[in-house]
Formats: structure tokens, sequence, C-alpha cells
């Protein structure tokens, strides 16, 4: 009796040793559902119909999950996986996400000053300017007139004749920006270096020739951080995320070597 | 068995009262009888619910200009719509409220197809609106992570903007996607005695009832509209307002009947109405009246007149009752400007119904808003200056005057970033015109026409390509959109108060997307102010009306104009200004227009016989889209009179400056596509300007309705 379950034993092995020499990838033809996957699939069906599926349905379930896996395994034994683009950026969005969201934690005062310092000029107050000016109208020769006023003031003669600008006569605690905004780029590079109380020109803008007169000028300045602290925080959050993945890019990217080909010519 | 016996009878009254309450309920919707209307007093309106979204900032510490009581020309943008609209979502649009304020104040942001969207100078107010119907939606159907994707109507939304799926080639799925939310597909309602109906009912919620609904999603997108406006606006520097869509049409013909609502708070309701509470702008205003009481005051702006098949501006009611005073007080209190021009064309007039304005044909689109197959949208009813007309006949025959509008811009893109730049254009719709192939600007190349065709199928677009002699373009309808346009408010001081009151008093104009400012006077002295004084404006603010307002008879003085435009300082200089005078005789109240130039550039003059400039000769050339150098004015400024101005008749005029020509984007688009411009597309065209009317009132007993602006006093008489 013994020896015959001892046989039986022996014809097995040798059966199995045979399967495994001529299949050597069988194995990877297993399918494991785990527990755990039948559940979930069956709560989002219960959620969304509002019954638990009869049986019936609950195999049907499970057939079209064996299905989609044999698809998705047949597809990736095919290489139908390469070079597809979409794929490929799914992936790589994935492993972005996961590398960004590793970060959850909140900045430290530190980290939050550190940013600040090495970001200072994202929260500078530009400079502002208070003056006037005297417009002399594109339409109407302001070149040459505008020269002549110049001389005029020079000699301490009050009565200029001038256009009325569209914006006004005066302009107070006007930034860089607004300036330039108002008289345009070239005319604004005017501001670079100051001169108080003393009429300036005449400078060109995209309406006419100014003979300004600045009054007033506020240096720019780096404000306390605590003023800020809202924005930087929200800045350095968003600057990690993207530290995160770049550097994470970097890290690795030593281990690859490019290959492209140098004499590729694109089509015009 | 006494004790079932009580059971079996509880169990029988609870469905019997059940039904009882819906029989109630569906008269009481159904049957406006009065015996009914006590349960009505049961009822909550969940649209008047009030919520603060304002959002803690630390204390500006910055320097904000004084107030200037001679009013700054702000350029805006009061039509943008993000990922949360139903239509941007499919449009492959993941711009946020958030990435569309930056873009307004000078950043760069992506387009959908991955290049930079970035402004050449930033804006100085923006409104986000996006559409209140659906608001929110379409991205909890395309996250698969929420309960509301998991349903049938949701699964061909499903992941749609991964950055994988964001293609050229995707249009043609997208428009059909597009085609299936406007249908009834998702609007099915639950079954009539579902719980959800009657929770719907109580709190007159309607959208409460649907299938595809979740009012939580939909919430918490309204929230973050509301937090991204309010953190973004900065007195003084950048204004914006909480703001949203609604979205109605009429019923059978798909007339588009539009409207932007803006809210000049911190505080909004909970929730936008919609054209799901009501397609009747009716009770949009009613809402918005309701709102007033209640301390929140908000404007809607109509827009896409043009698309209306004529009902924006209709002789009658949405319901086709008779127009009345009430309407007009009610409309106009609501609705006080309209934005004349955006990307899908300009509202001004039509060739057809200004035969004599050589202007007349200036970025037509002729078809119906979102019409599928694109079908024809009647010119008359759909045009602004027609409008003025009728309100002016419907005065006449004593109906009060509901078409006493100002006008503003806005560009209603769908990416968050407006196009408003013809030689950097990027449309409107995202994916299905972000390239010039796909806008019909630059011939099909060999595997695009097969999409094409499949993309025009989705549109239910019998001619899918047109032939010319570059080749072969597609025919999407895309070529009739353009780079339009900015809202411009005269406000003392940039903040939401200053620039939401330049909105009611109609102190406003609007551009074609260039940088035109225009001052706008009528008074009776204002010939005396000397035009090369400094001092002008506030002598023109002292003796006159400036554009919004009514200017009253004064003993049948003849009036004076004041104009003066200021080109836009990177665009092209100005050509000339017109001024447009529509009136209606005082026998029949019929009506009347016409255009005088009332300023030529480069020192020519007026032809009185044709009230026409001579040519200044300024022209632009198709190859490289340059234009005549030292051709043009800087600005432009005069005292106009009207030549044939009679006291006794009641009339409208506004201002309106052209540039000299310059290209048009399809021709831009065809140069650097290396190609000549499509030959049945205008290459050239003029930007411009339009000023809000003044009204002329020759009597006191005419106004029906009260401006919202200053008037001039009738003194004693």
């Amino acid at each position: 009796m013994k020896f015959k379950i001892f046989i039986f034993f022996l014809i097995g092995l040798f059966i199995y040793i045979i399967d495994i020499g001529f299949n050597s990838d069988q194995n990877s033809k297993d399918i494991f559902i785990s527990d755990q996957e039948i559940t979930s699939l069956i709560s989002a069906w219960k959620s969304q119909v509002g019954r638990s599926p009869t049986d019936d349905e609950i195999s049907r379930i499970i057939t079209n999950l064996i299905e989609e896996e044999i698809l998705y395994r047949e597809a990736l034994l095919l290489g139908l996986d390469k070079e597809d683009r979409i794929i490929k950026r799914r992936l790589a969005q994935k492993i972005s996400f996961l590398k960004q969201e590793s970060l959850v934690d909140k900045p430290s005062n530190n980290d939050l000053i550190g940013f600040y310092n090495a970001n200072k000029d994202k929260y500078y107050i530009q400079p502002t300017f208070t003056f006037k000016h005297y417009f002399f109208s594109a339409e109407s020769n302001s070149g040459e007139r505008s020269q002549a006023a110049y001389k005029k003031i020079l000699n301490n003669d009050q009565d200029i004749k001038s256009d009325p600008f569209f914006l006004g006569k005066s302009f107070s605690e006007s930034s860089l920006d607004e300036i330039s905004g108002n008289f345009g780029r070239q005319f604004s590079l005017n501001f670079n270096e100051v001169i108080l109380n003393k009429w300036l020109g005449p400078f060109k803008s995209s309406f006419g020739d100014h003979i300004i007169f600045i009054m007033d000028a506020r240096a720019g300045y780096y404000p306390p951080i605590a003023q800020v602290l809202g924005k930087v925080e929200v800045d350095l959050v968003a600057y990690e995320k993207e530290e995160a993945v770049s550097n994470y890019i970097n890290k690795i990217k030593s281990e690859y070597k490019v290959i492209i080909n140098p004499n590729l010519k694109f089509d015009e | 068995m006494k004790y079932n016996k009580l059971l079996k009878r509880i169990l029988l009254i609870i469905p019997v009262v059940y039904l009882l309450t819906l029989a109630l309920i569906y008269f009481d919707v159904y049957d406006k009888r009065p015996v009914l209307s006590l349960f009505k007093k049961t009822q909550s309106d969940s649209a008047l619910q009030l919520v603060d979204f304002s959002v803690d900032k630390p204390i500006s510490t910055k320097i904000i200009a004084a107030p200037n009581k001679d009013r700054n020309a702000y350029f805006g943008d009061v039509h943008v719509h993000t990922k949360y609209s139903f239509d941007a979502y499919v449009f492959g649009v993941t711009a946020s409220p958030d990435d569309a304020y930056n873009y307004a104040k000078g950043k760069g942001i992506q387009h959908p197809l991955g290049y930079e969207m970035k402004l050449q100078e930033p804006l100085d107010f923006y409104s986000v609106t996006d559409h209140g119907f659906y608001m929110g939606m379409i991205q909890a159907y395309a996250d698969t992570t929420t309960d509301i994707s998991k349903n049938d109507f949701a699964k061909p939304f499903h992941n749609l903007n991964r950055p994988e799926n964001l293609t050229v080639d995707s249009a043609g799925e997208r428009s059909a996607i597009f085609s299936s939310v406007l249908g009834q597909a998702i609007l099915n309602p639950q079954p009539w005695w579902h719980p959800s109906v009657l929770k719907a009912w109580f709190t007159r919620n309607t959208q409460l009832a649907l299938k595809s609904f979740d009012y939580t999603v939909h919430k918490s997108a309204w929230a973050d509209v509301a937090r991204s406006a309010n953190e973004h606006n900065d007195p003084g520097t950048f204004t914006t307002f909480i703001g949203y869509e609604f979205t109605t049409s009429t019923d059978t013909e798909g007339g588009n009947l539009h409207r932007n609502v803006i809210f000049n708070s911190s505080i909004a309701p909970i929730r936008p109405w919609t054209r799901i509470d009501s397609l009747n702008p009716e009770d949009l205003w009613t809402w918005q009246d309701g709102l007033r009481d209640k301390g929140i005051d908000t404007i809607s702006m109509p827009h896409n007149s043009n698309g209306s098949n004529g009902q924006m501006f209709e002789m009658e009611t949405f319901k086709g009752g008779a127009i009345n005073k009430a309407y007009a007080e009610k409309r106009m209190r609501n609705e006080p400007v309209v934005e004349i021009t955006q990307v899908k064309g300009t509202s001004e007039t039509h060739p057809l119904l200004s035969p004599d304005d050589e202007w007349a044909d200036f970025e037509i689109m002729d078809k119906r808003v979102g019409s599928r197959p694109p079908t024809y949208s009647r010119p008359s009813g759909g045009y602004v200056r027609e409008a003025y007309l009728n309100g002016l006949t419907l005065e006449f025959s004593n109906q009060g005057n509901p078409y006493k509008f100002g006008l503003i811009g806005s560009s209603d893109t769908h990416t968050g970033a407006g196009s408003y730049d013809e030689s950097n254009y990027w449309s409107k719709v995202g994916l299905l015109d972000g390239s010039s192939e796909n806008r019909g600007s630059a011939p099909l190349s060999e595997g695009n026409k097969e999409r094409m065709d499949n993309y025009m199928k989705a549109f239910n677009q019998p001619v899918s390509t047109v032939k010319f002699d570059e080749g072969e373009y597609a025919n999407t309808g895309f070529t009739q959109w353009g780079a339009s346009g900015l809202a411009v408010a005269w406000a003392e001081e940039n903040t939401r108060d200053s620039i939401f009151a330049a909105f009611k008093r109609k102190e406003t104009f609007a551009t074609t997307g260039t940088r035109i400012a225009v001052r706008f006077f009528a008074g009776y002295d204002l010939a005396s102010i000397d035009l090369s004084s400094d001092a002008l404006i506030s002598q023109a603010y002292d003796k006159g009306v400036t554009m919004g307002a009514d200017l009253l008879n004064d003993n049948n003085q003849a009036p004076d104009f004041l104009v003066w435009a200021q080109k836009d300082k990177n665009g092209a200089p100005l050509q000339r200004v017109q001024i447009i005078k529509g009136w209606i005789d005082s026998n029949s109240g019929t009506p009347h227009e016409k255009v005088y130039d009332a300023a030529c550039s480069d020192g020519l003059s007026v032809d009185p016989l044709t009230n026409r400039c001579p040519d200044n000769g300024a022209k632009v050339s198709i190859t490289d889209c340059s234009i005549s150098q030292g051709v043009g004015s800087s600005e432009l400024k005069t005292i106009w009179n009207d030549p044939e101005f009679d006291p006794s008749i009641k009339s409208f005029y506004y201002v309106r400056v052209l540039e000299n020509p310059t290209c048009r984007w399809s021709t831009w688009d065809a140069i650097k596509a290396g190609h000549k411009p499509r030959e049945d597309l205008h290459e050239t065209l003029q930007e411009r300007a339009w000023s809000s009317p003044i009204w002329y009132i020759p009597a006191i007993s005419d106004i029906t309705v009260m401006p919202l602006g200053g008037t001039i006093s009738l003194g004693d008489s």
C-alpha cells in the first residue's frame, strides 16, 4: 500500500518536472485575484446600483476582471506597451505625483526665512515717483516745441505753452510699471536715474515729448518677511514640489546614457 | 392582532401622506391658484442664501494713489471661463481661476496645447465667469475617484484632461462630448416620487432633482471661484469680481440669451442662479432684485446678441408679451451694460441693418451660438445700434426703454486667458481651435484631413472642408471668431466699488482688444473750454455730461460734443473719430441713423457734404504685416456739433474710434504657416473702440427710466 503511494508520488514528480521543463514560463499565466480586489469591486457596484449584486452579477464582475487581466497580459506579451506615448506619460505622471506627494510637511520658520532671503527679488516693492510734466503732442511738432520750451525753462521763463495730456498733468506714487503702462516702456527708462526738483527732458513717449519734474522718489525696498509670510509659504511649497521632481530626475539621470542622432535633419 | 392592524394602518398612512404631499406640491407648481399658496411659505430660497467668501489677508501697507476725480481709464475683461465651465473642461482646459487671475496680472500660463499665453501688458481688472449651469460638474465626472463619476453619463468624461489626452486629435471626440452635454443626456430628473424631488421643491433648487447633479461638488466649485476672486482682489492695483455666466437661450430656436453676472462684494449667494432654475432672464432679474434687497448689488451683462437669432433685443418679452415700463425699468436696473464685442464676433451693427455705414461689415459672426449644425442667426434684434433705436421707438409708444444700456467688450475665452492680440492669437475653445489648421486659417496637412472629417461629423456640419488656391481648409466656423475685446471703465480708482459704480452709471467703453482710450462729453457750453488747457477734463465734467448719461433739453440750445481719443501706445495710430447718431422722428417714432466723421488724422478735415475724412493713405503689407509709418495720429481731439440738430427730437450719440488698418489674426496665422491668407476672409481690419452713448432728452416728461449717471438740470423750464 505504502509503496503504491510512493509510485504515484514518483510519477507525479516526474510529470511535474517535465511540465517545468517544457513550460518554464507557465507560472506567469497564473492570475491571482485577491479578496480585497473583489470586495472593492462589489462595493463600487453597490454604491452605483444601490443594492448588492446577485451571484450571477458577482460572477460577471469577476469574469470581466479576469478577462481584462488576460487582455492586459497578452498586450504586454506582444509588447504593446512599448513606445506608447500615452502609457509613458501616464507612468511619468504617476511617479511625479508620487515624488511630489511625499512632501507634506509644513515648512519650518527657518525654511521660510531661507526661501525669502534666496528669493528676495520676488517680494521687492518697486520704487515710486511723484512727478508732473509738460506734454507736447506728437500731433503738432512736439520735438521742436519741447526743445524750445526746455530752453525757456532754463531761462526761468514760466510761460510754457504745452498740450494737455490724456491722463493728466500730475502723477503721484507711480511705480515704474505704471509709468511704463501710461507712457510706454522707453519713457519709463528715464526714471532709472532720478534728479529731484529739477525740470528734465525732453523725453519721448509713444504720444509725443515730455519735460518732467520729479517732486518725490520713494526708493524700492524689501518688505520685512512678516508682511509677506503667507505668500512666501505658498511659494515655498510650490517650489519644493517642483524641486522634488527635478531632484529625483537629476539623481537618476546620471545612470542613463542618452543617445541621439547628431545628424538628424528637420523637415521644414 | 389589534396591534398588527394598527401597524398596518400606520404603514399604509405613510405612503398616502407622501403621495398627498407630492400631489399638493404638483398643484402648487403647475397651478398658481392662491388656495394652495399657503404651502409655498414652507419653501426656502436656496439661491438667496448668502455666504461670506472673504479671505483673511495680511493688511497691506502699500501706498494707494489718491482717487482721481477726473477718473482714470481701467482696462479689463469680465468674461473669462476656466476648467469649472462644463464646456471649457471638455475643450481640454485645466486652468483654474487662480491661473486666470495670474494671467491677467501679467504672468504666463499654459494653453491646453502646451504653448505659453502671456499678456504684453497686465490688465487692471478681471472677472472669472464660469457657466453657472453644471459648474464644476464635468471635472467631477472626469475624476474617476469621485462617486458621481461612476455613473454611466459620466463615462465619456473619464480622464478627459489627463496630460496624455490633451491632443489636437481628440478635438472631434471632444466636440461630440460637448454636444451630448448640451443635449438632454445628463439632464434627466429623478422619478417624480424620489425624495430629492421633494427636497428640490422645498429649497427651490431644481437641480437637486437631476440624476447627474452633485450639489456638494457644485457648491465647492462656486466657492473656489469666489475664494479666488477675493484672494486676487488688490485694491488700488488689481480688481476682481466674483462672477458667473447665466447661460440661457430660447427654447426651440436656440437663440443665445447668455449673460454674465458680477457681484460688487465678497459676499455672494451659496450657489449661482442658472438656466436650470429658469430660462427666462426676467427671473434672473427678480433674483438680482432679491439679492439687492439683502444688500448685495449685482449687474448682468448680455453678450453675443449677434448669435441670438434676433432675440436678445426683441420688441416683446421672453414669453411673447408686450414690453411695458415695469419691464424696461427692471431690465435697466439689472443690465446697465452690454458686451458689444468678444471672440465670437462683434454686435455693433450688421451690413443689412446699417447699409450706409461703410464700417458695418466688421467681425460679423452670423451663426446662432452653439447651434448644431451651425445655423443662421437673424440679424434684426441682435445688434446694439438697432436696439438703441428700437428702445426709442418703444419709448415713443409709451412702453418704456429697455435698451438704454452702456457698452463694454470682453473676451469670453475658455482657456482662462483672453486672446486680444491679432499677432498672437489662440482663439477661445482650447484644443478645438488652438492651432491655425483647426481654426481654418492655414491649409490642412494630409493627416489632419481625416481628423477634420470626423470632427465635422461630430459638429453635425455637412461640409467639413473648403478648397482654395493654397489648399484645403477646415470649415470650422472659427474663421468668424476674432481677437477681441476689452471692457474699459472710467473710475476714480482701481477698486471694486469704483469700477462697479462706473459700470452702473455706464461710464464705460469697449475696445476690440486694443488699448485705445476715449473721452466723450456733451453739454451746452463745452465750446468755451480751451482744448489746450490742462483743466480740460475737469471743466468738461463741470459743464457737461459724459458717456452713459442723459443730456436734457436746455432752452432748445444746440449741444456741443467733446471727443478726445488716445491711441494704444503699442498699437497702430488712430485714423478717425466718428460720432454715430440715432434718432426717431417725432411723428411716428420711425428710427433713423447716421455716421459722422468728427476728427481726422494727419491734420485732414471732414468733408461737410459727405461727413467723411479723406483717405489718409495708411497701408498694410500682406506679406509681413508691416504698416505705413508716419501716417495716422497719436491722439484726436475735437468739439463737434450736430449739423442736423433738432431740439424736439429724441436721439442718442456714441463715439467710434478707428485705428489705421492692421493684419487680421487669420493673415498672421497664414504668414506664420508660410501661406497666403485665405481669399474669402478679410485680410486686414481696423481695431476700434465704442463709447457708451449719451441720450438727448427733449423734455423731462420723456424720461421713463431714470438714468443712473449724471444729468444736466433743466434750469427753470
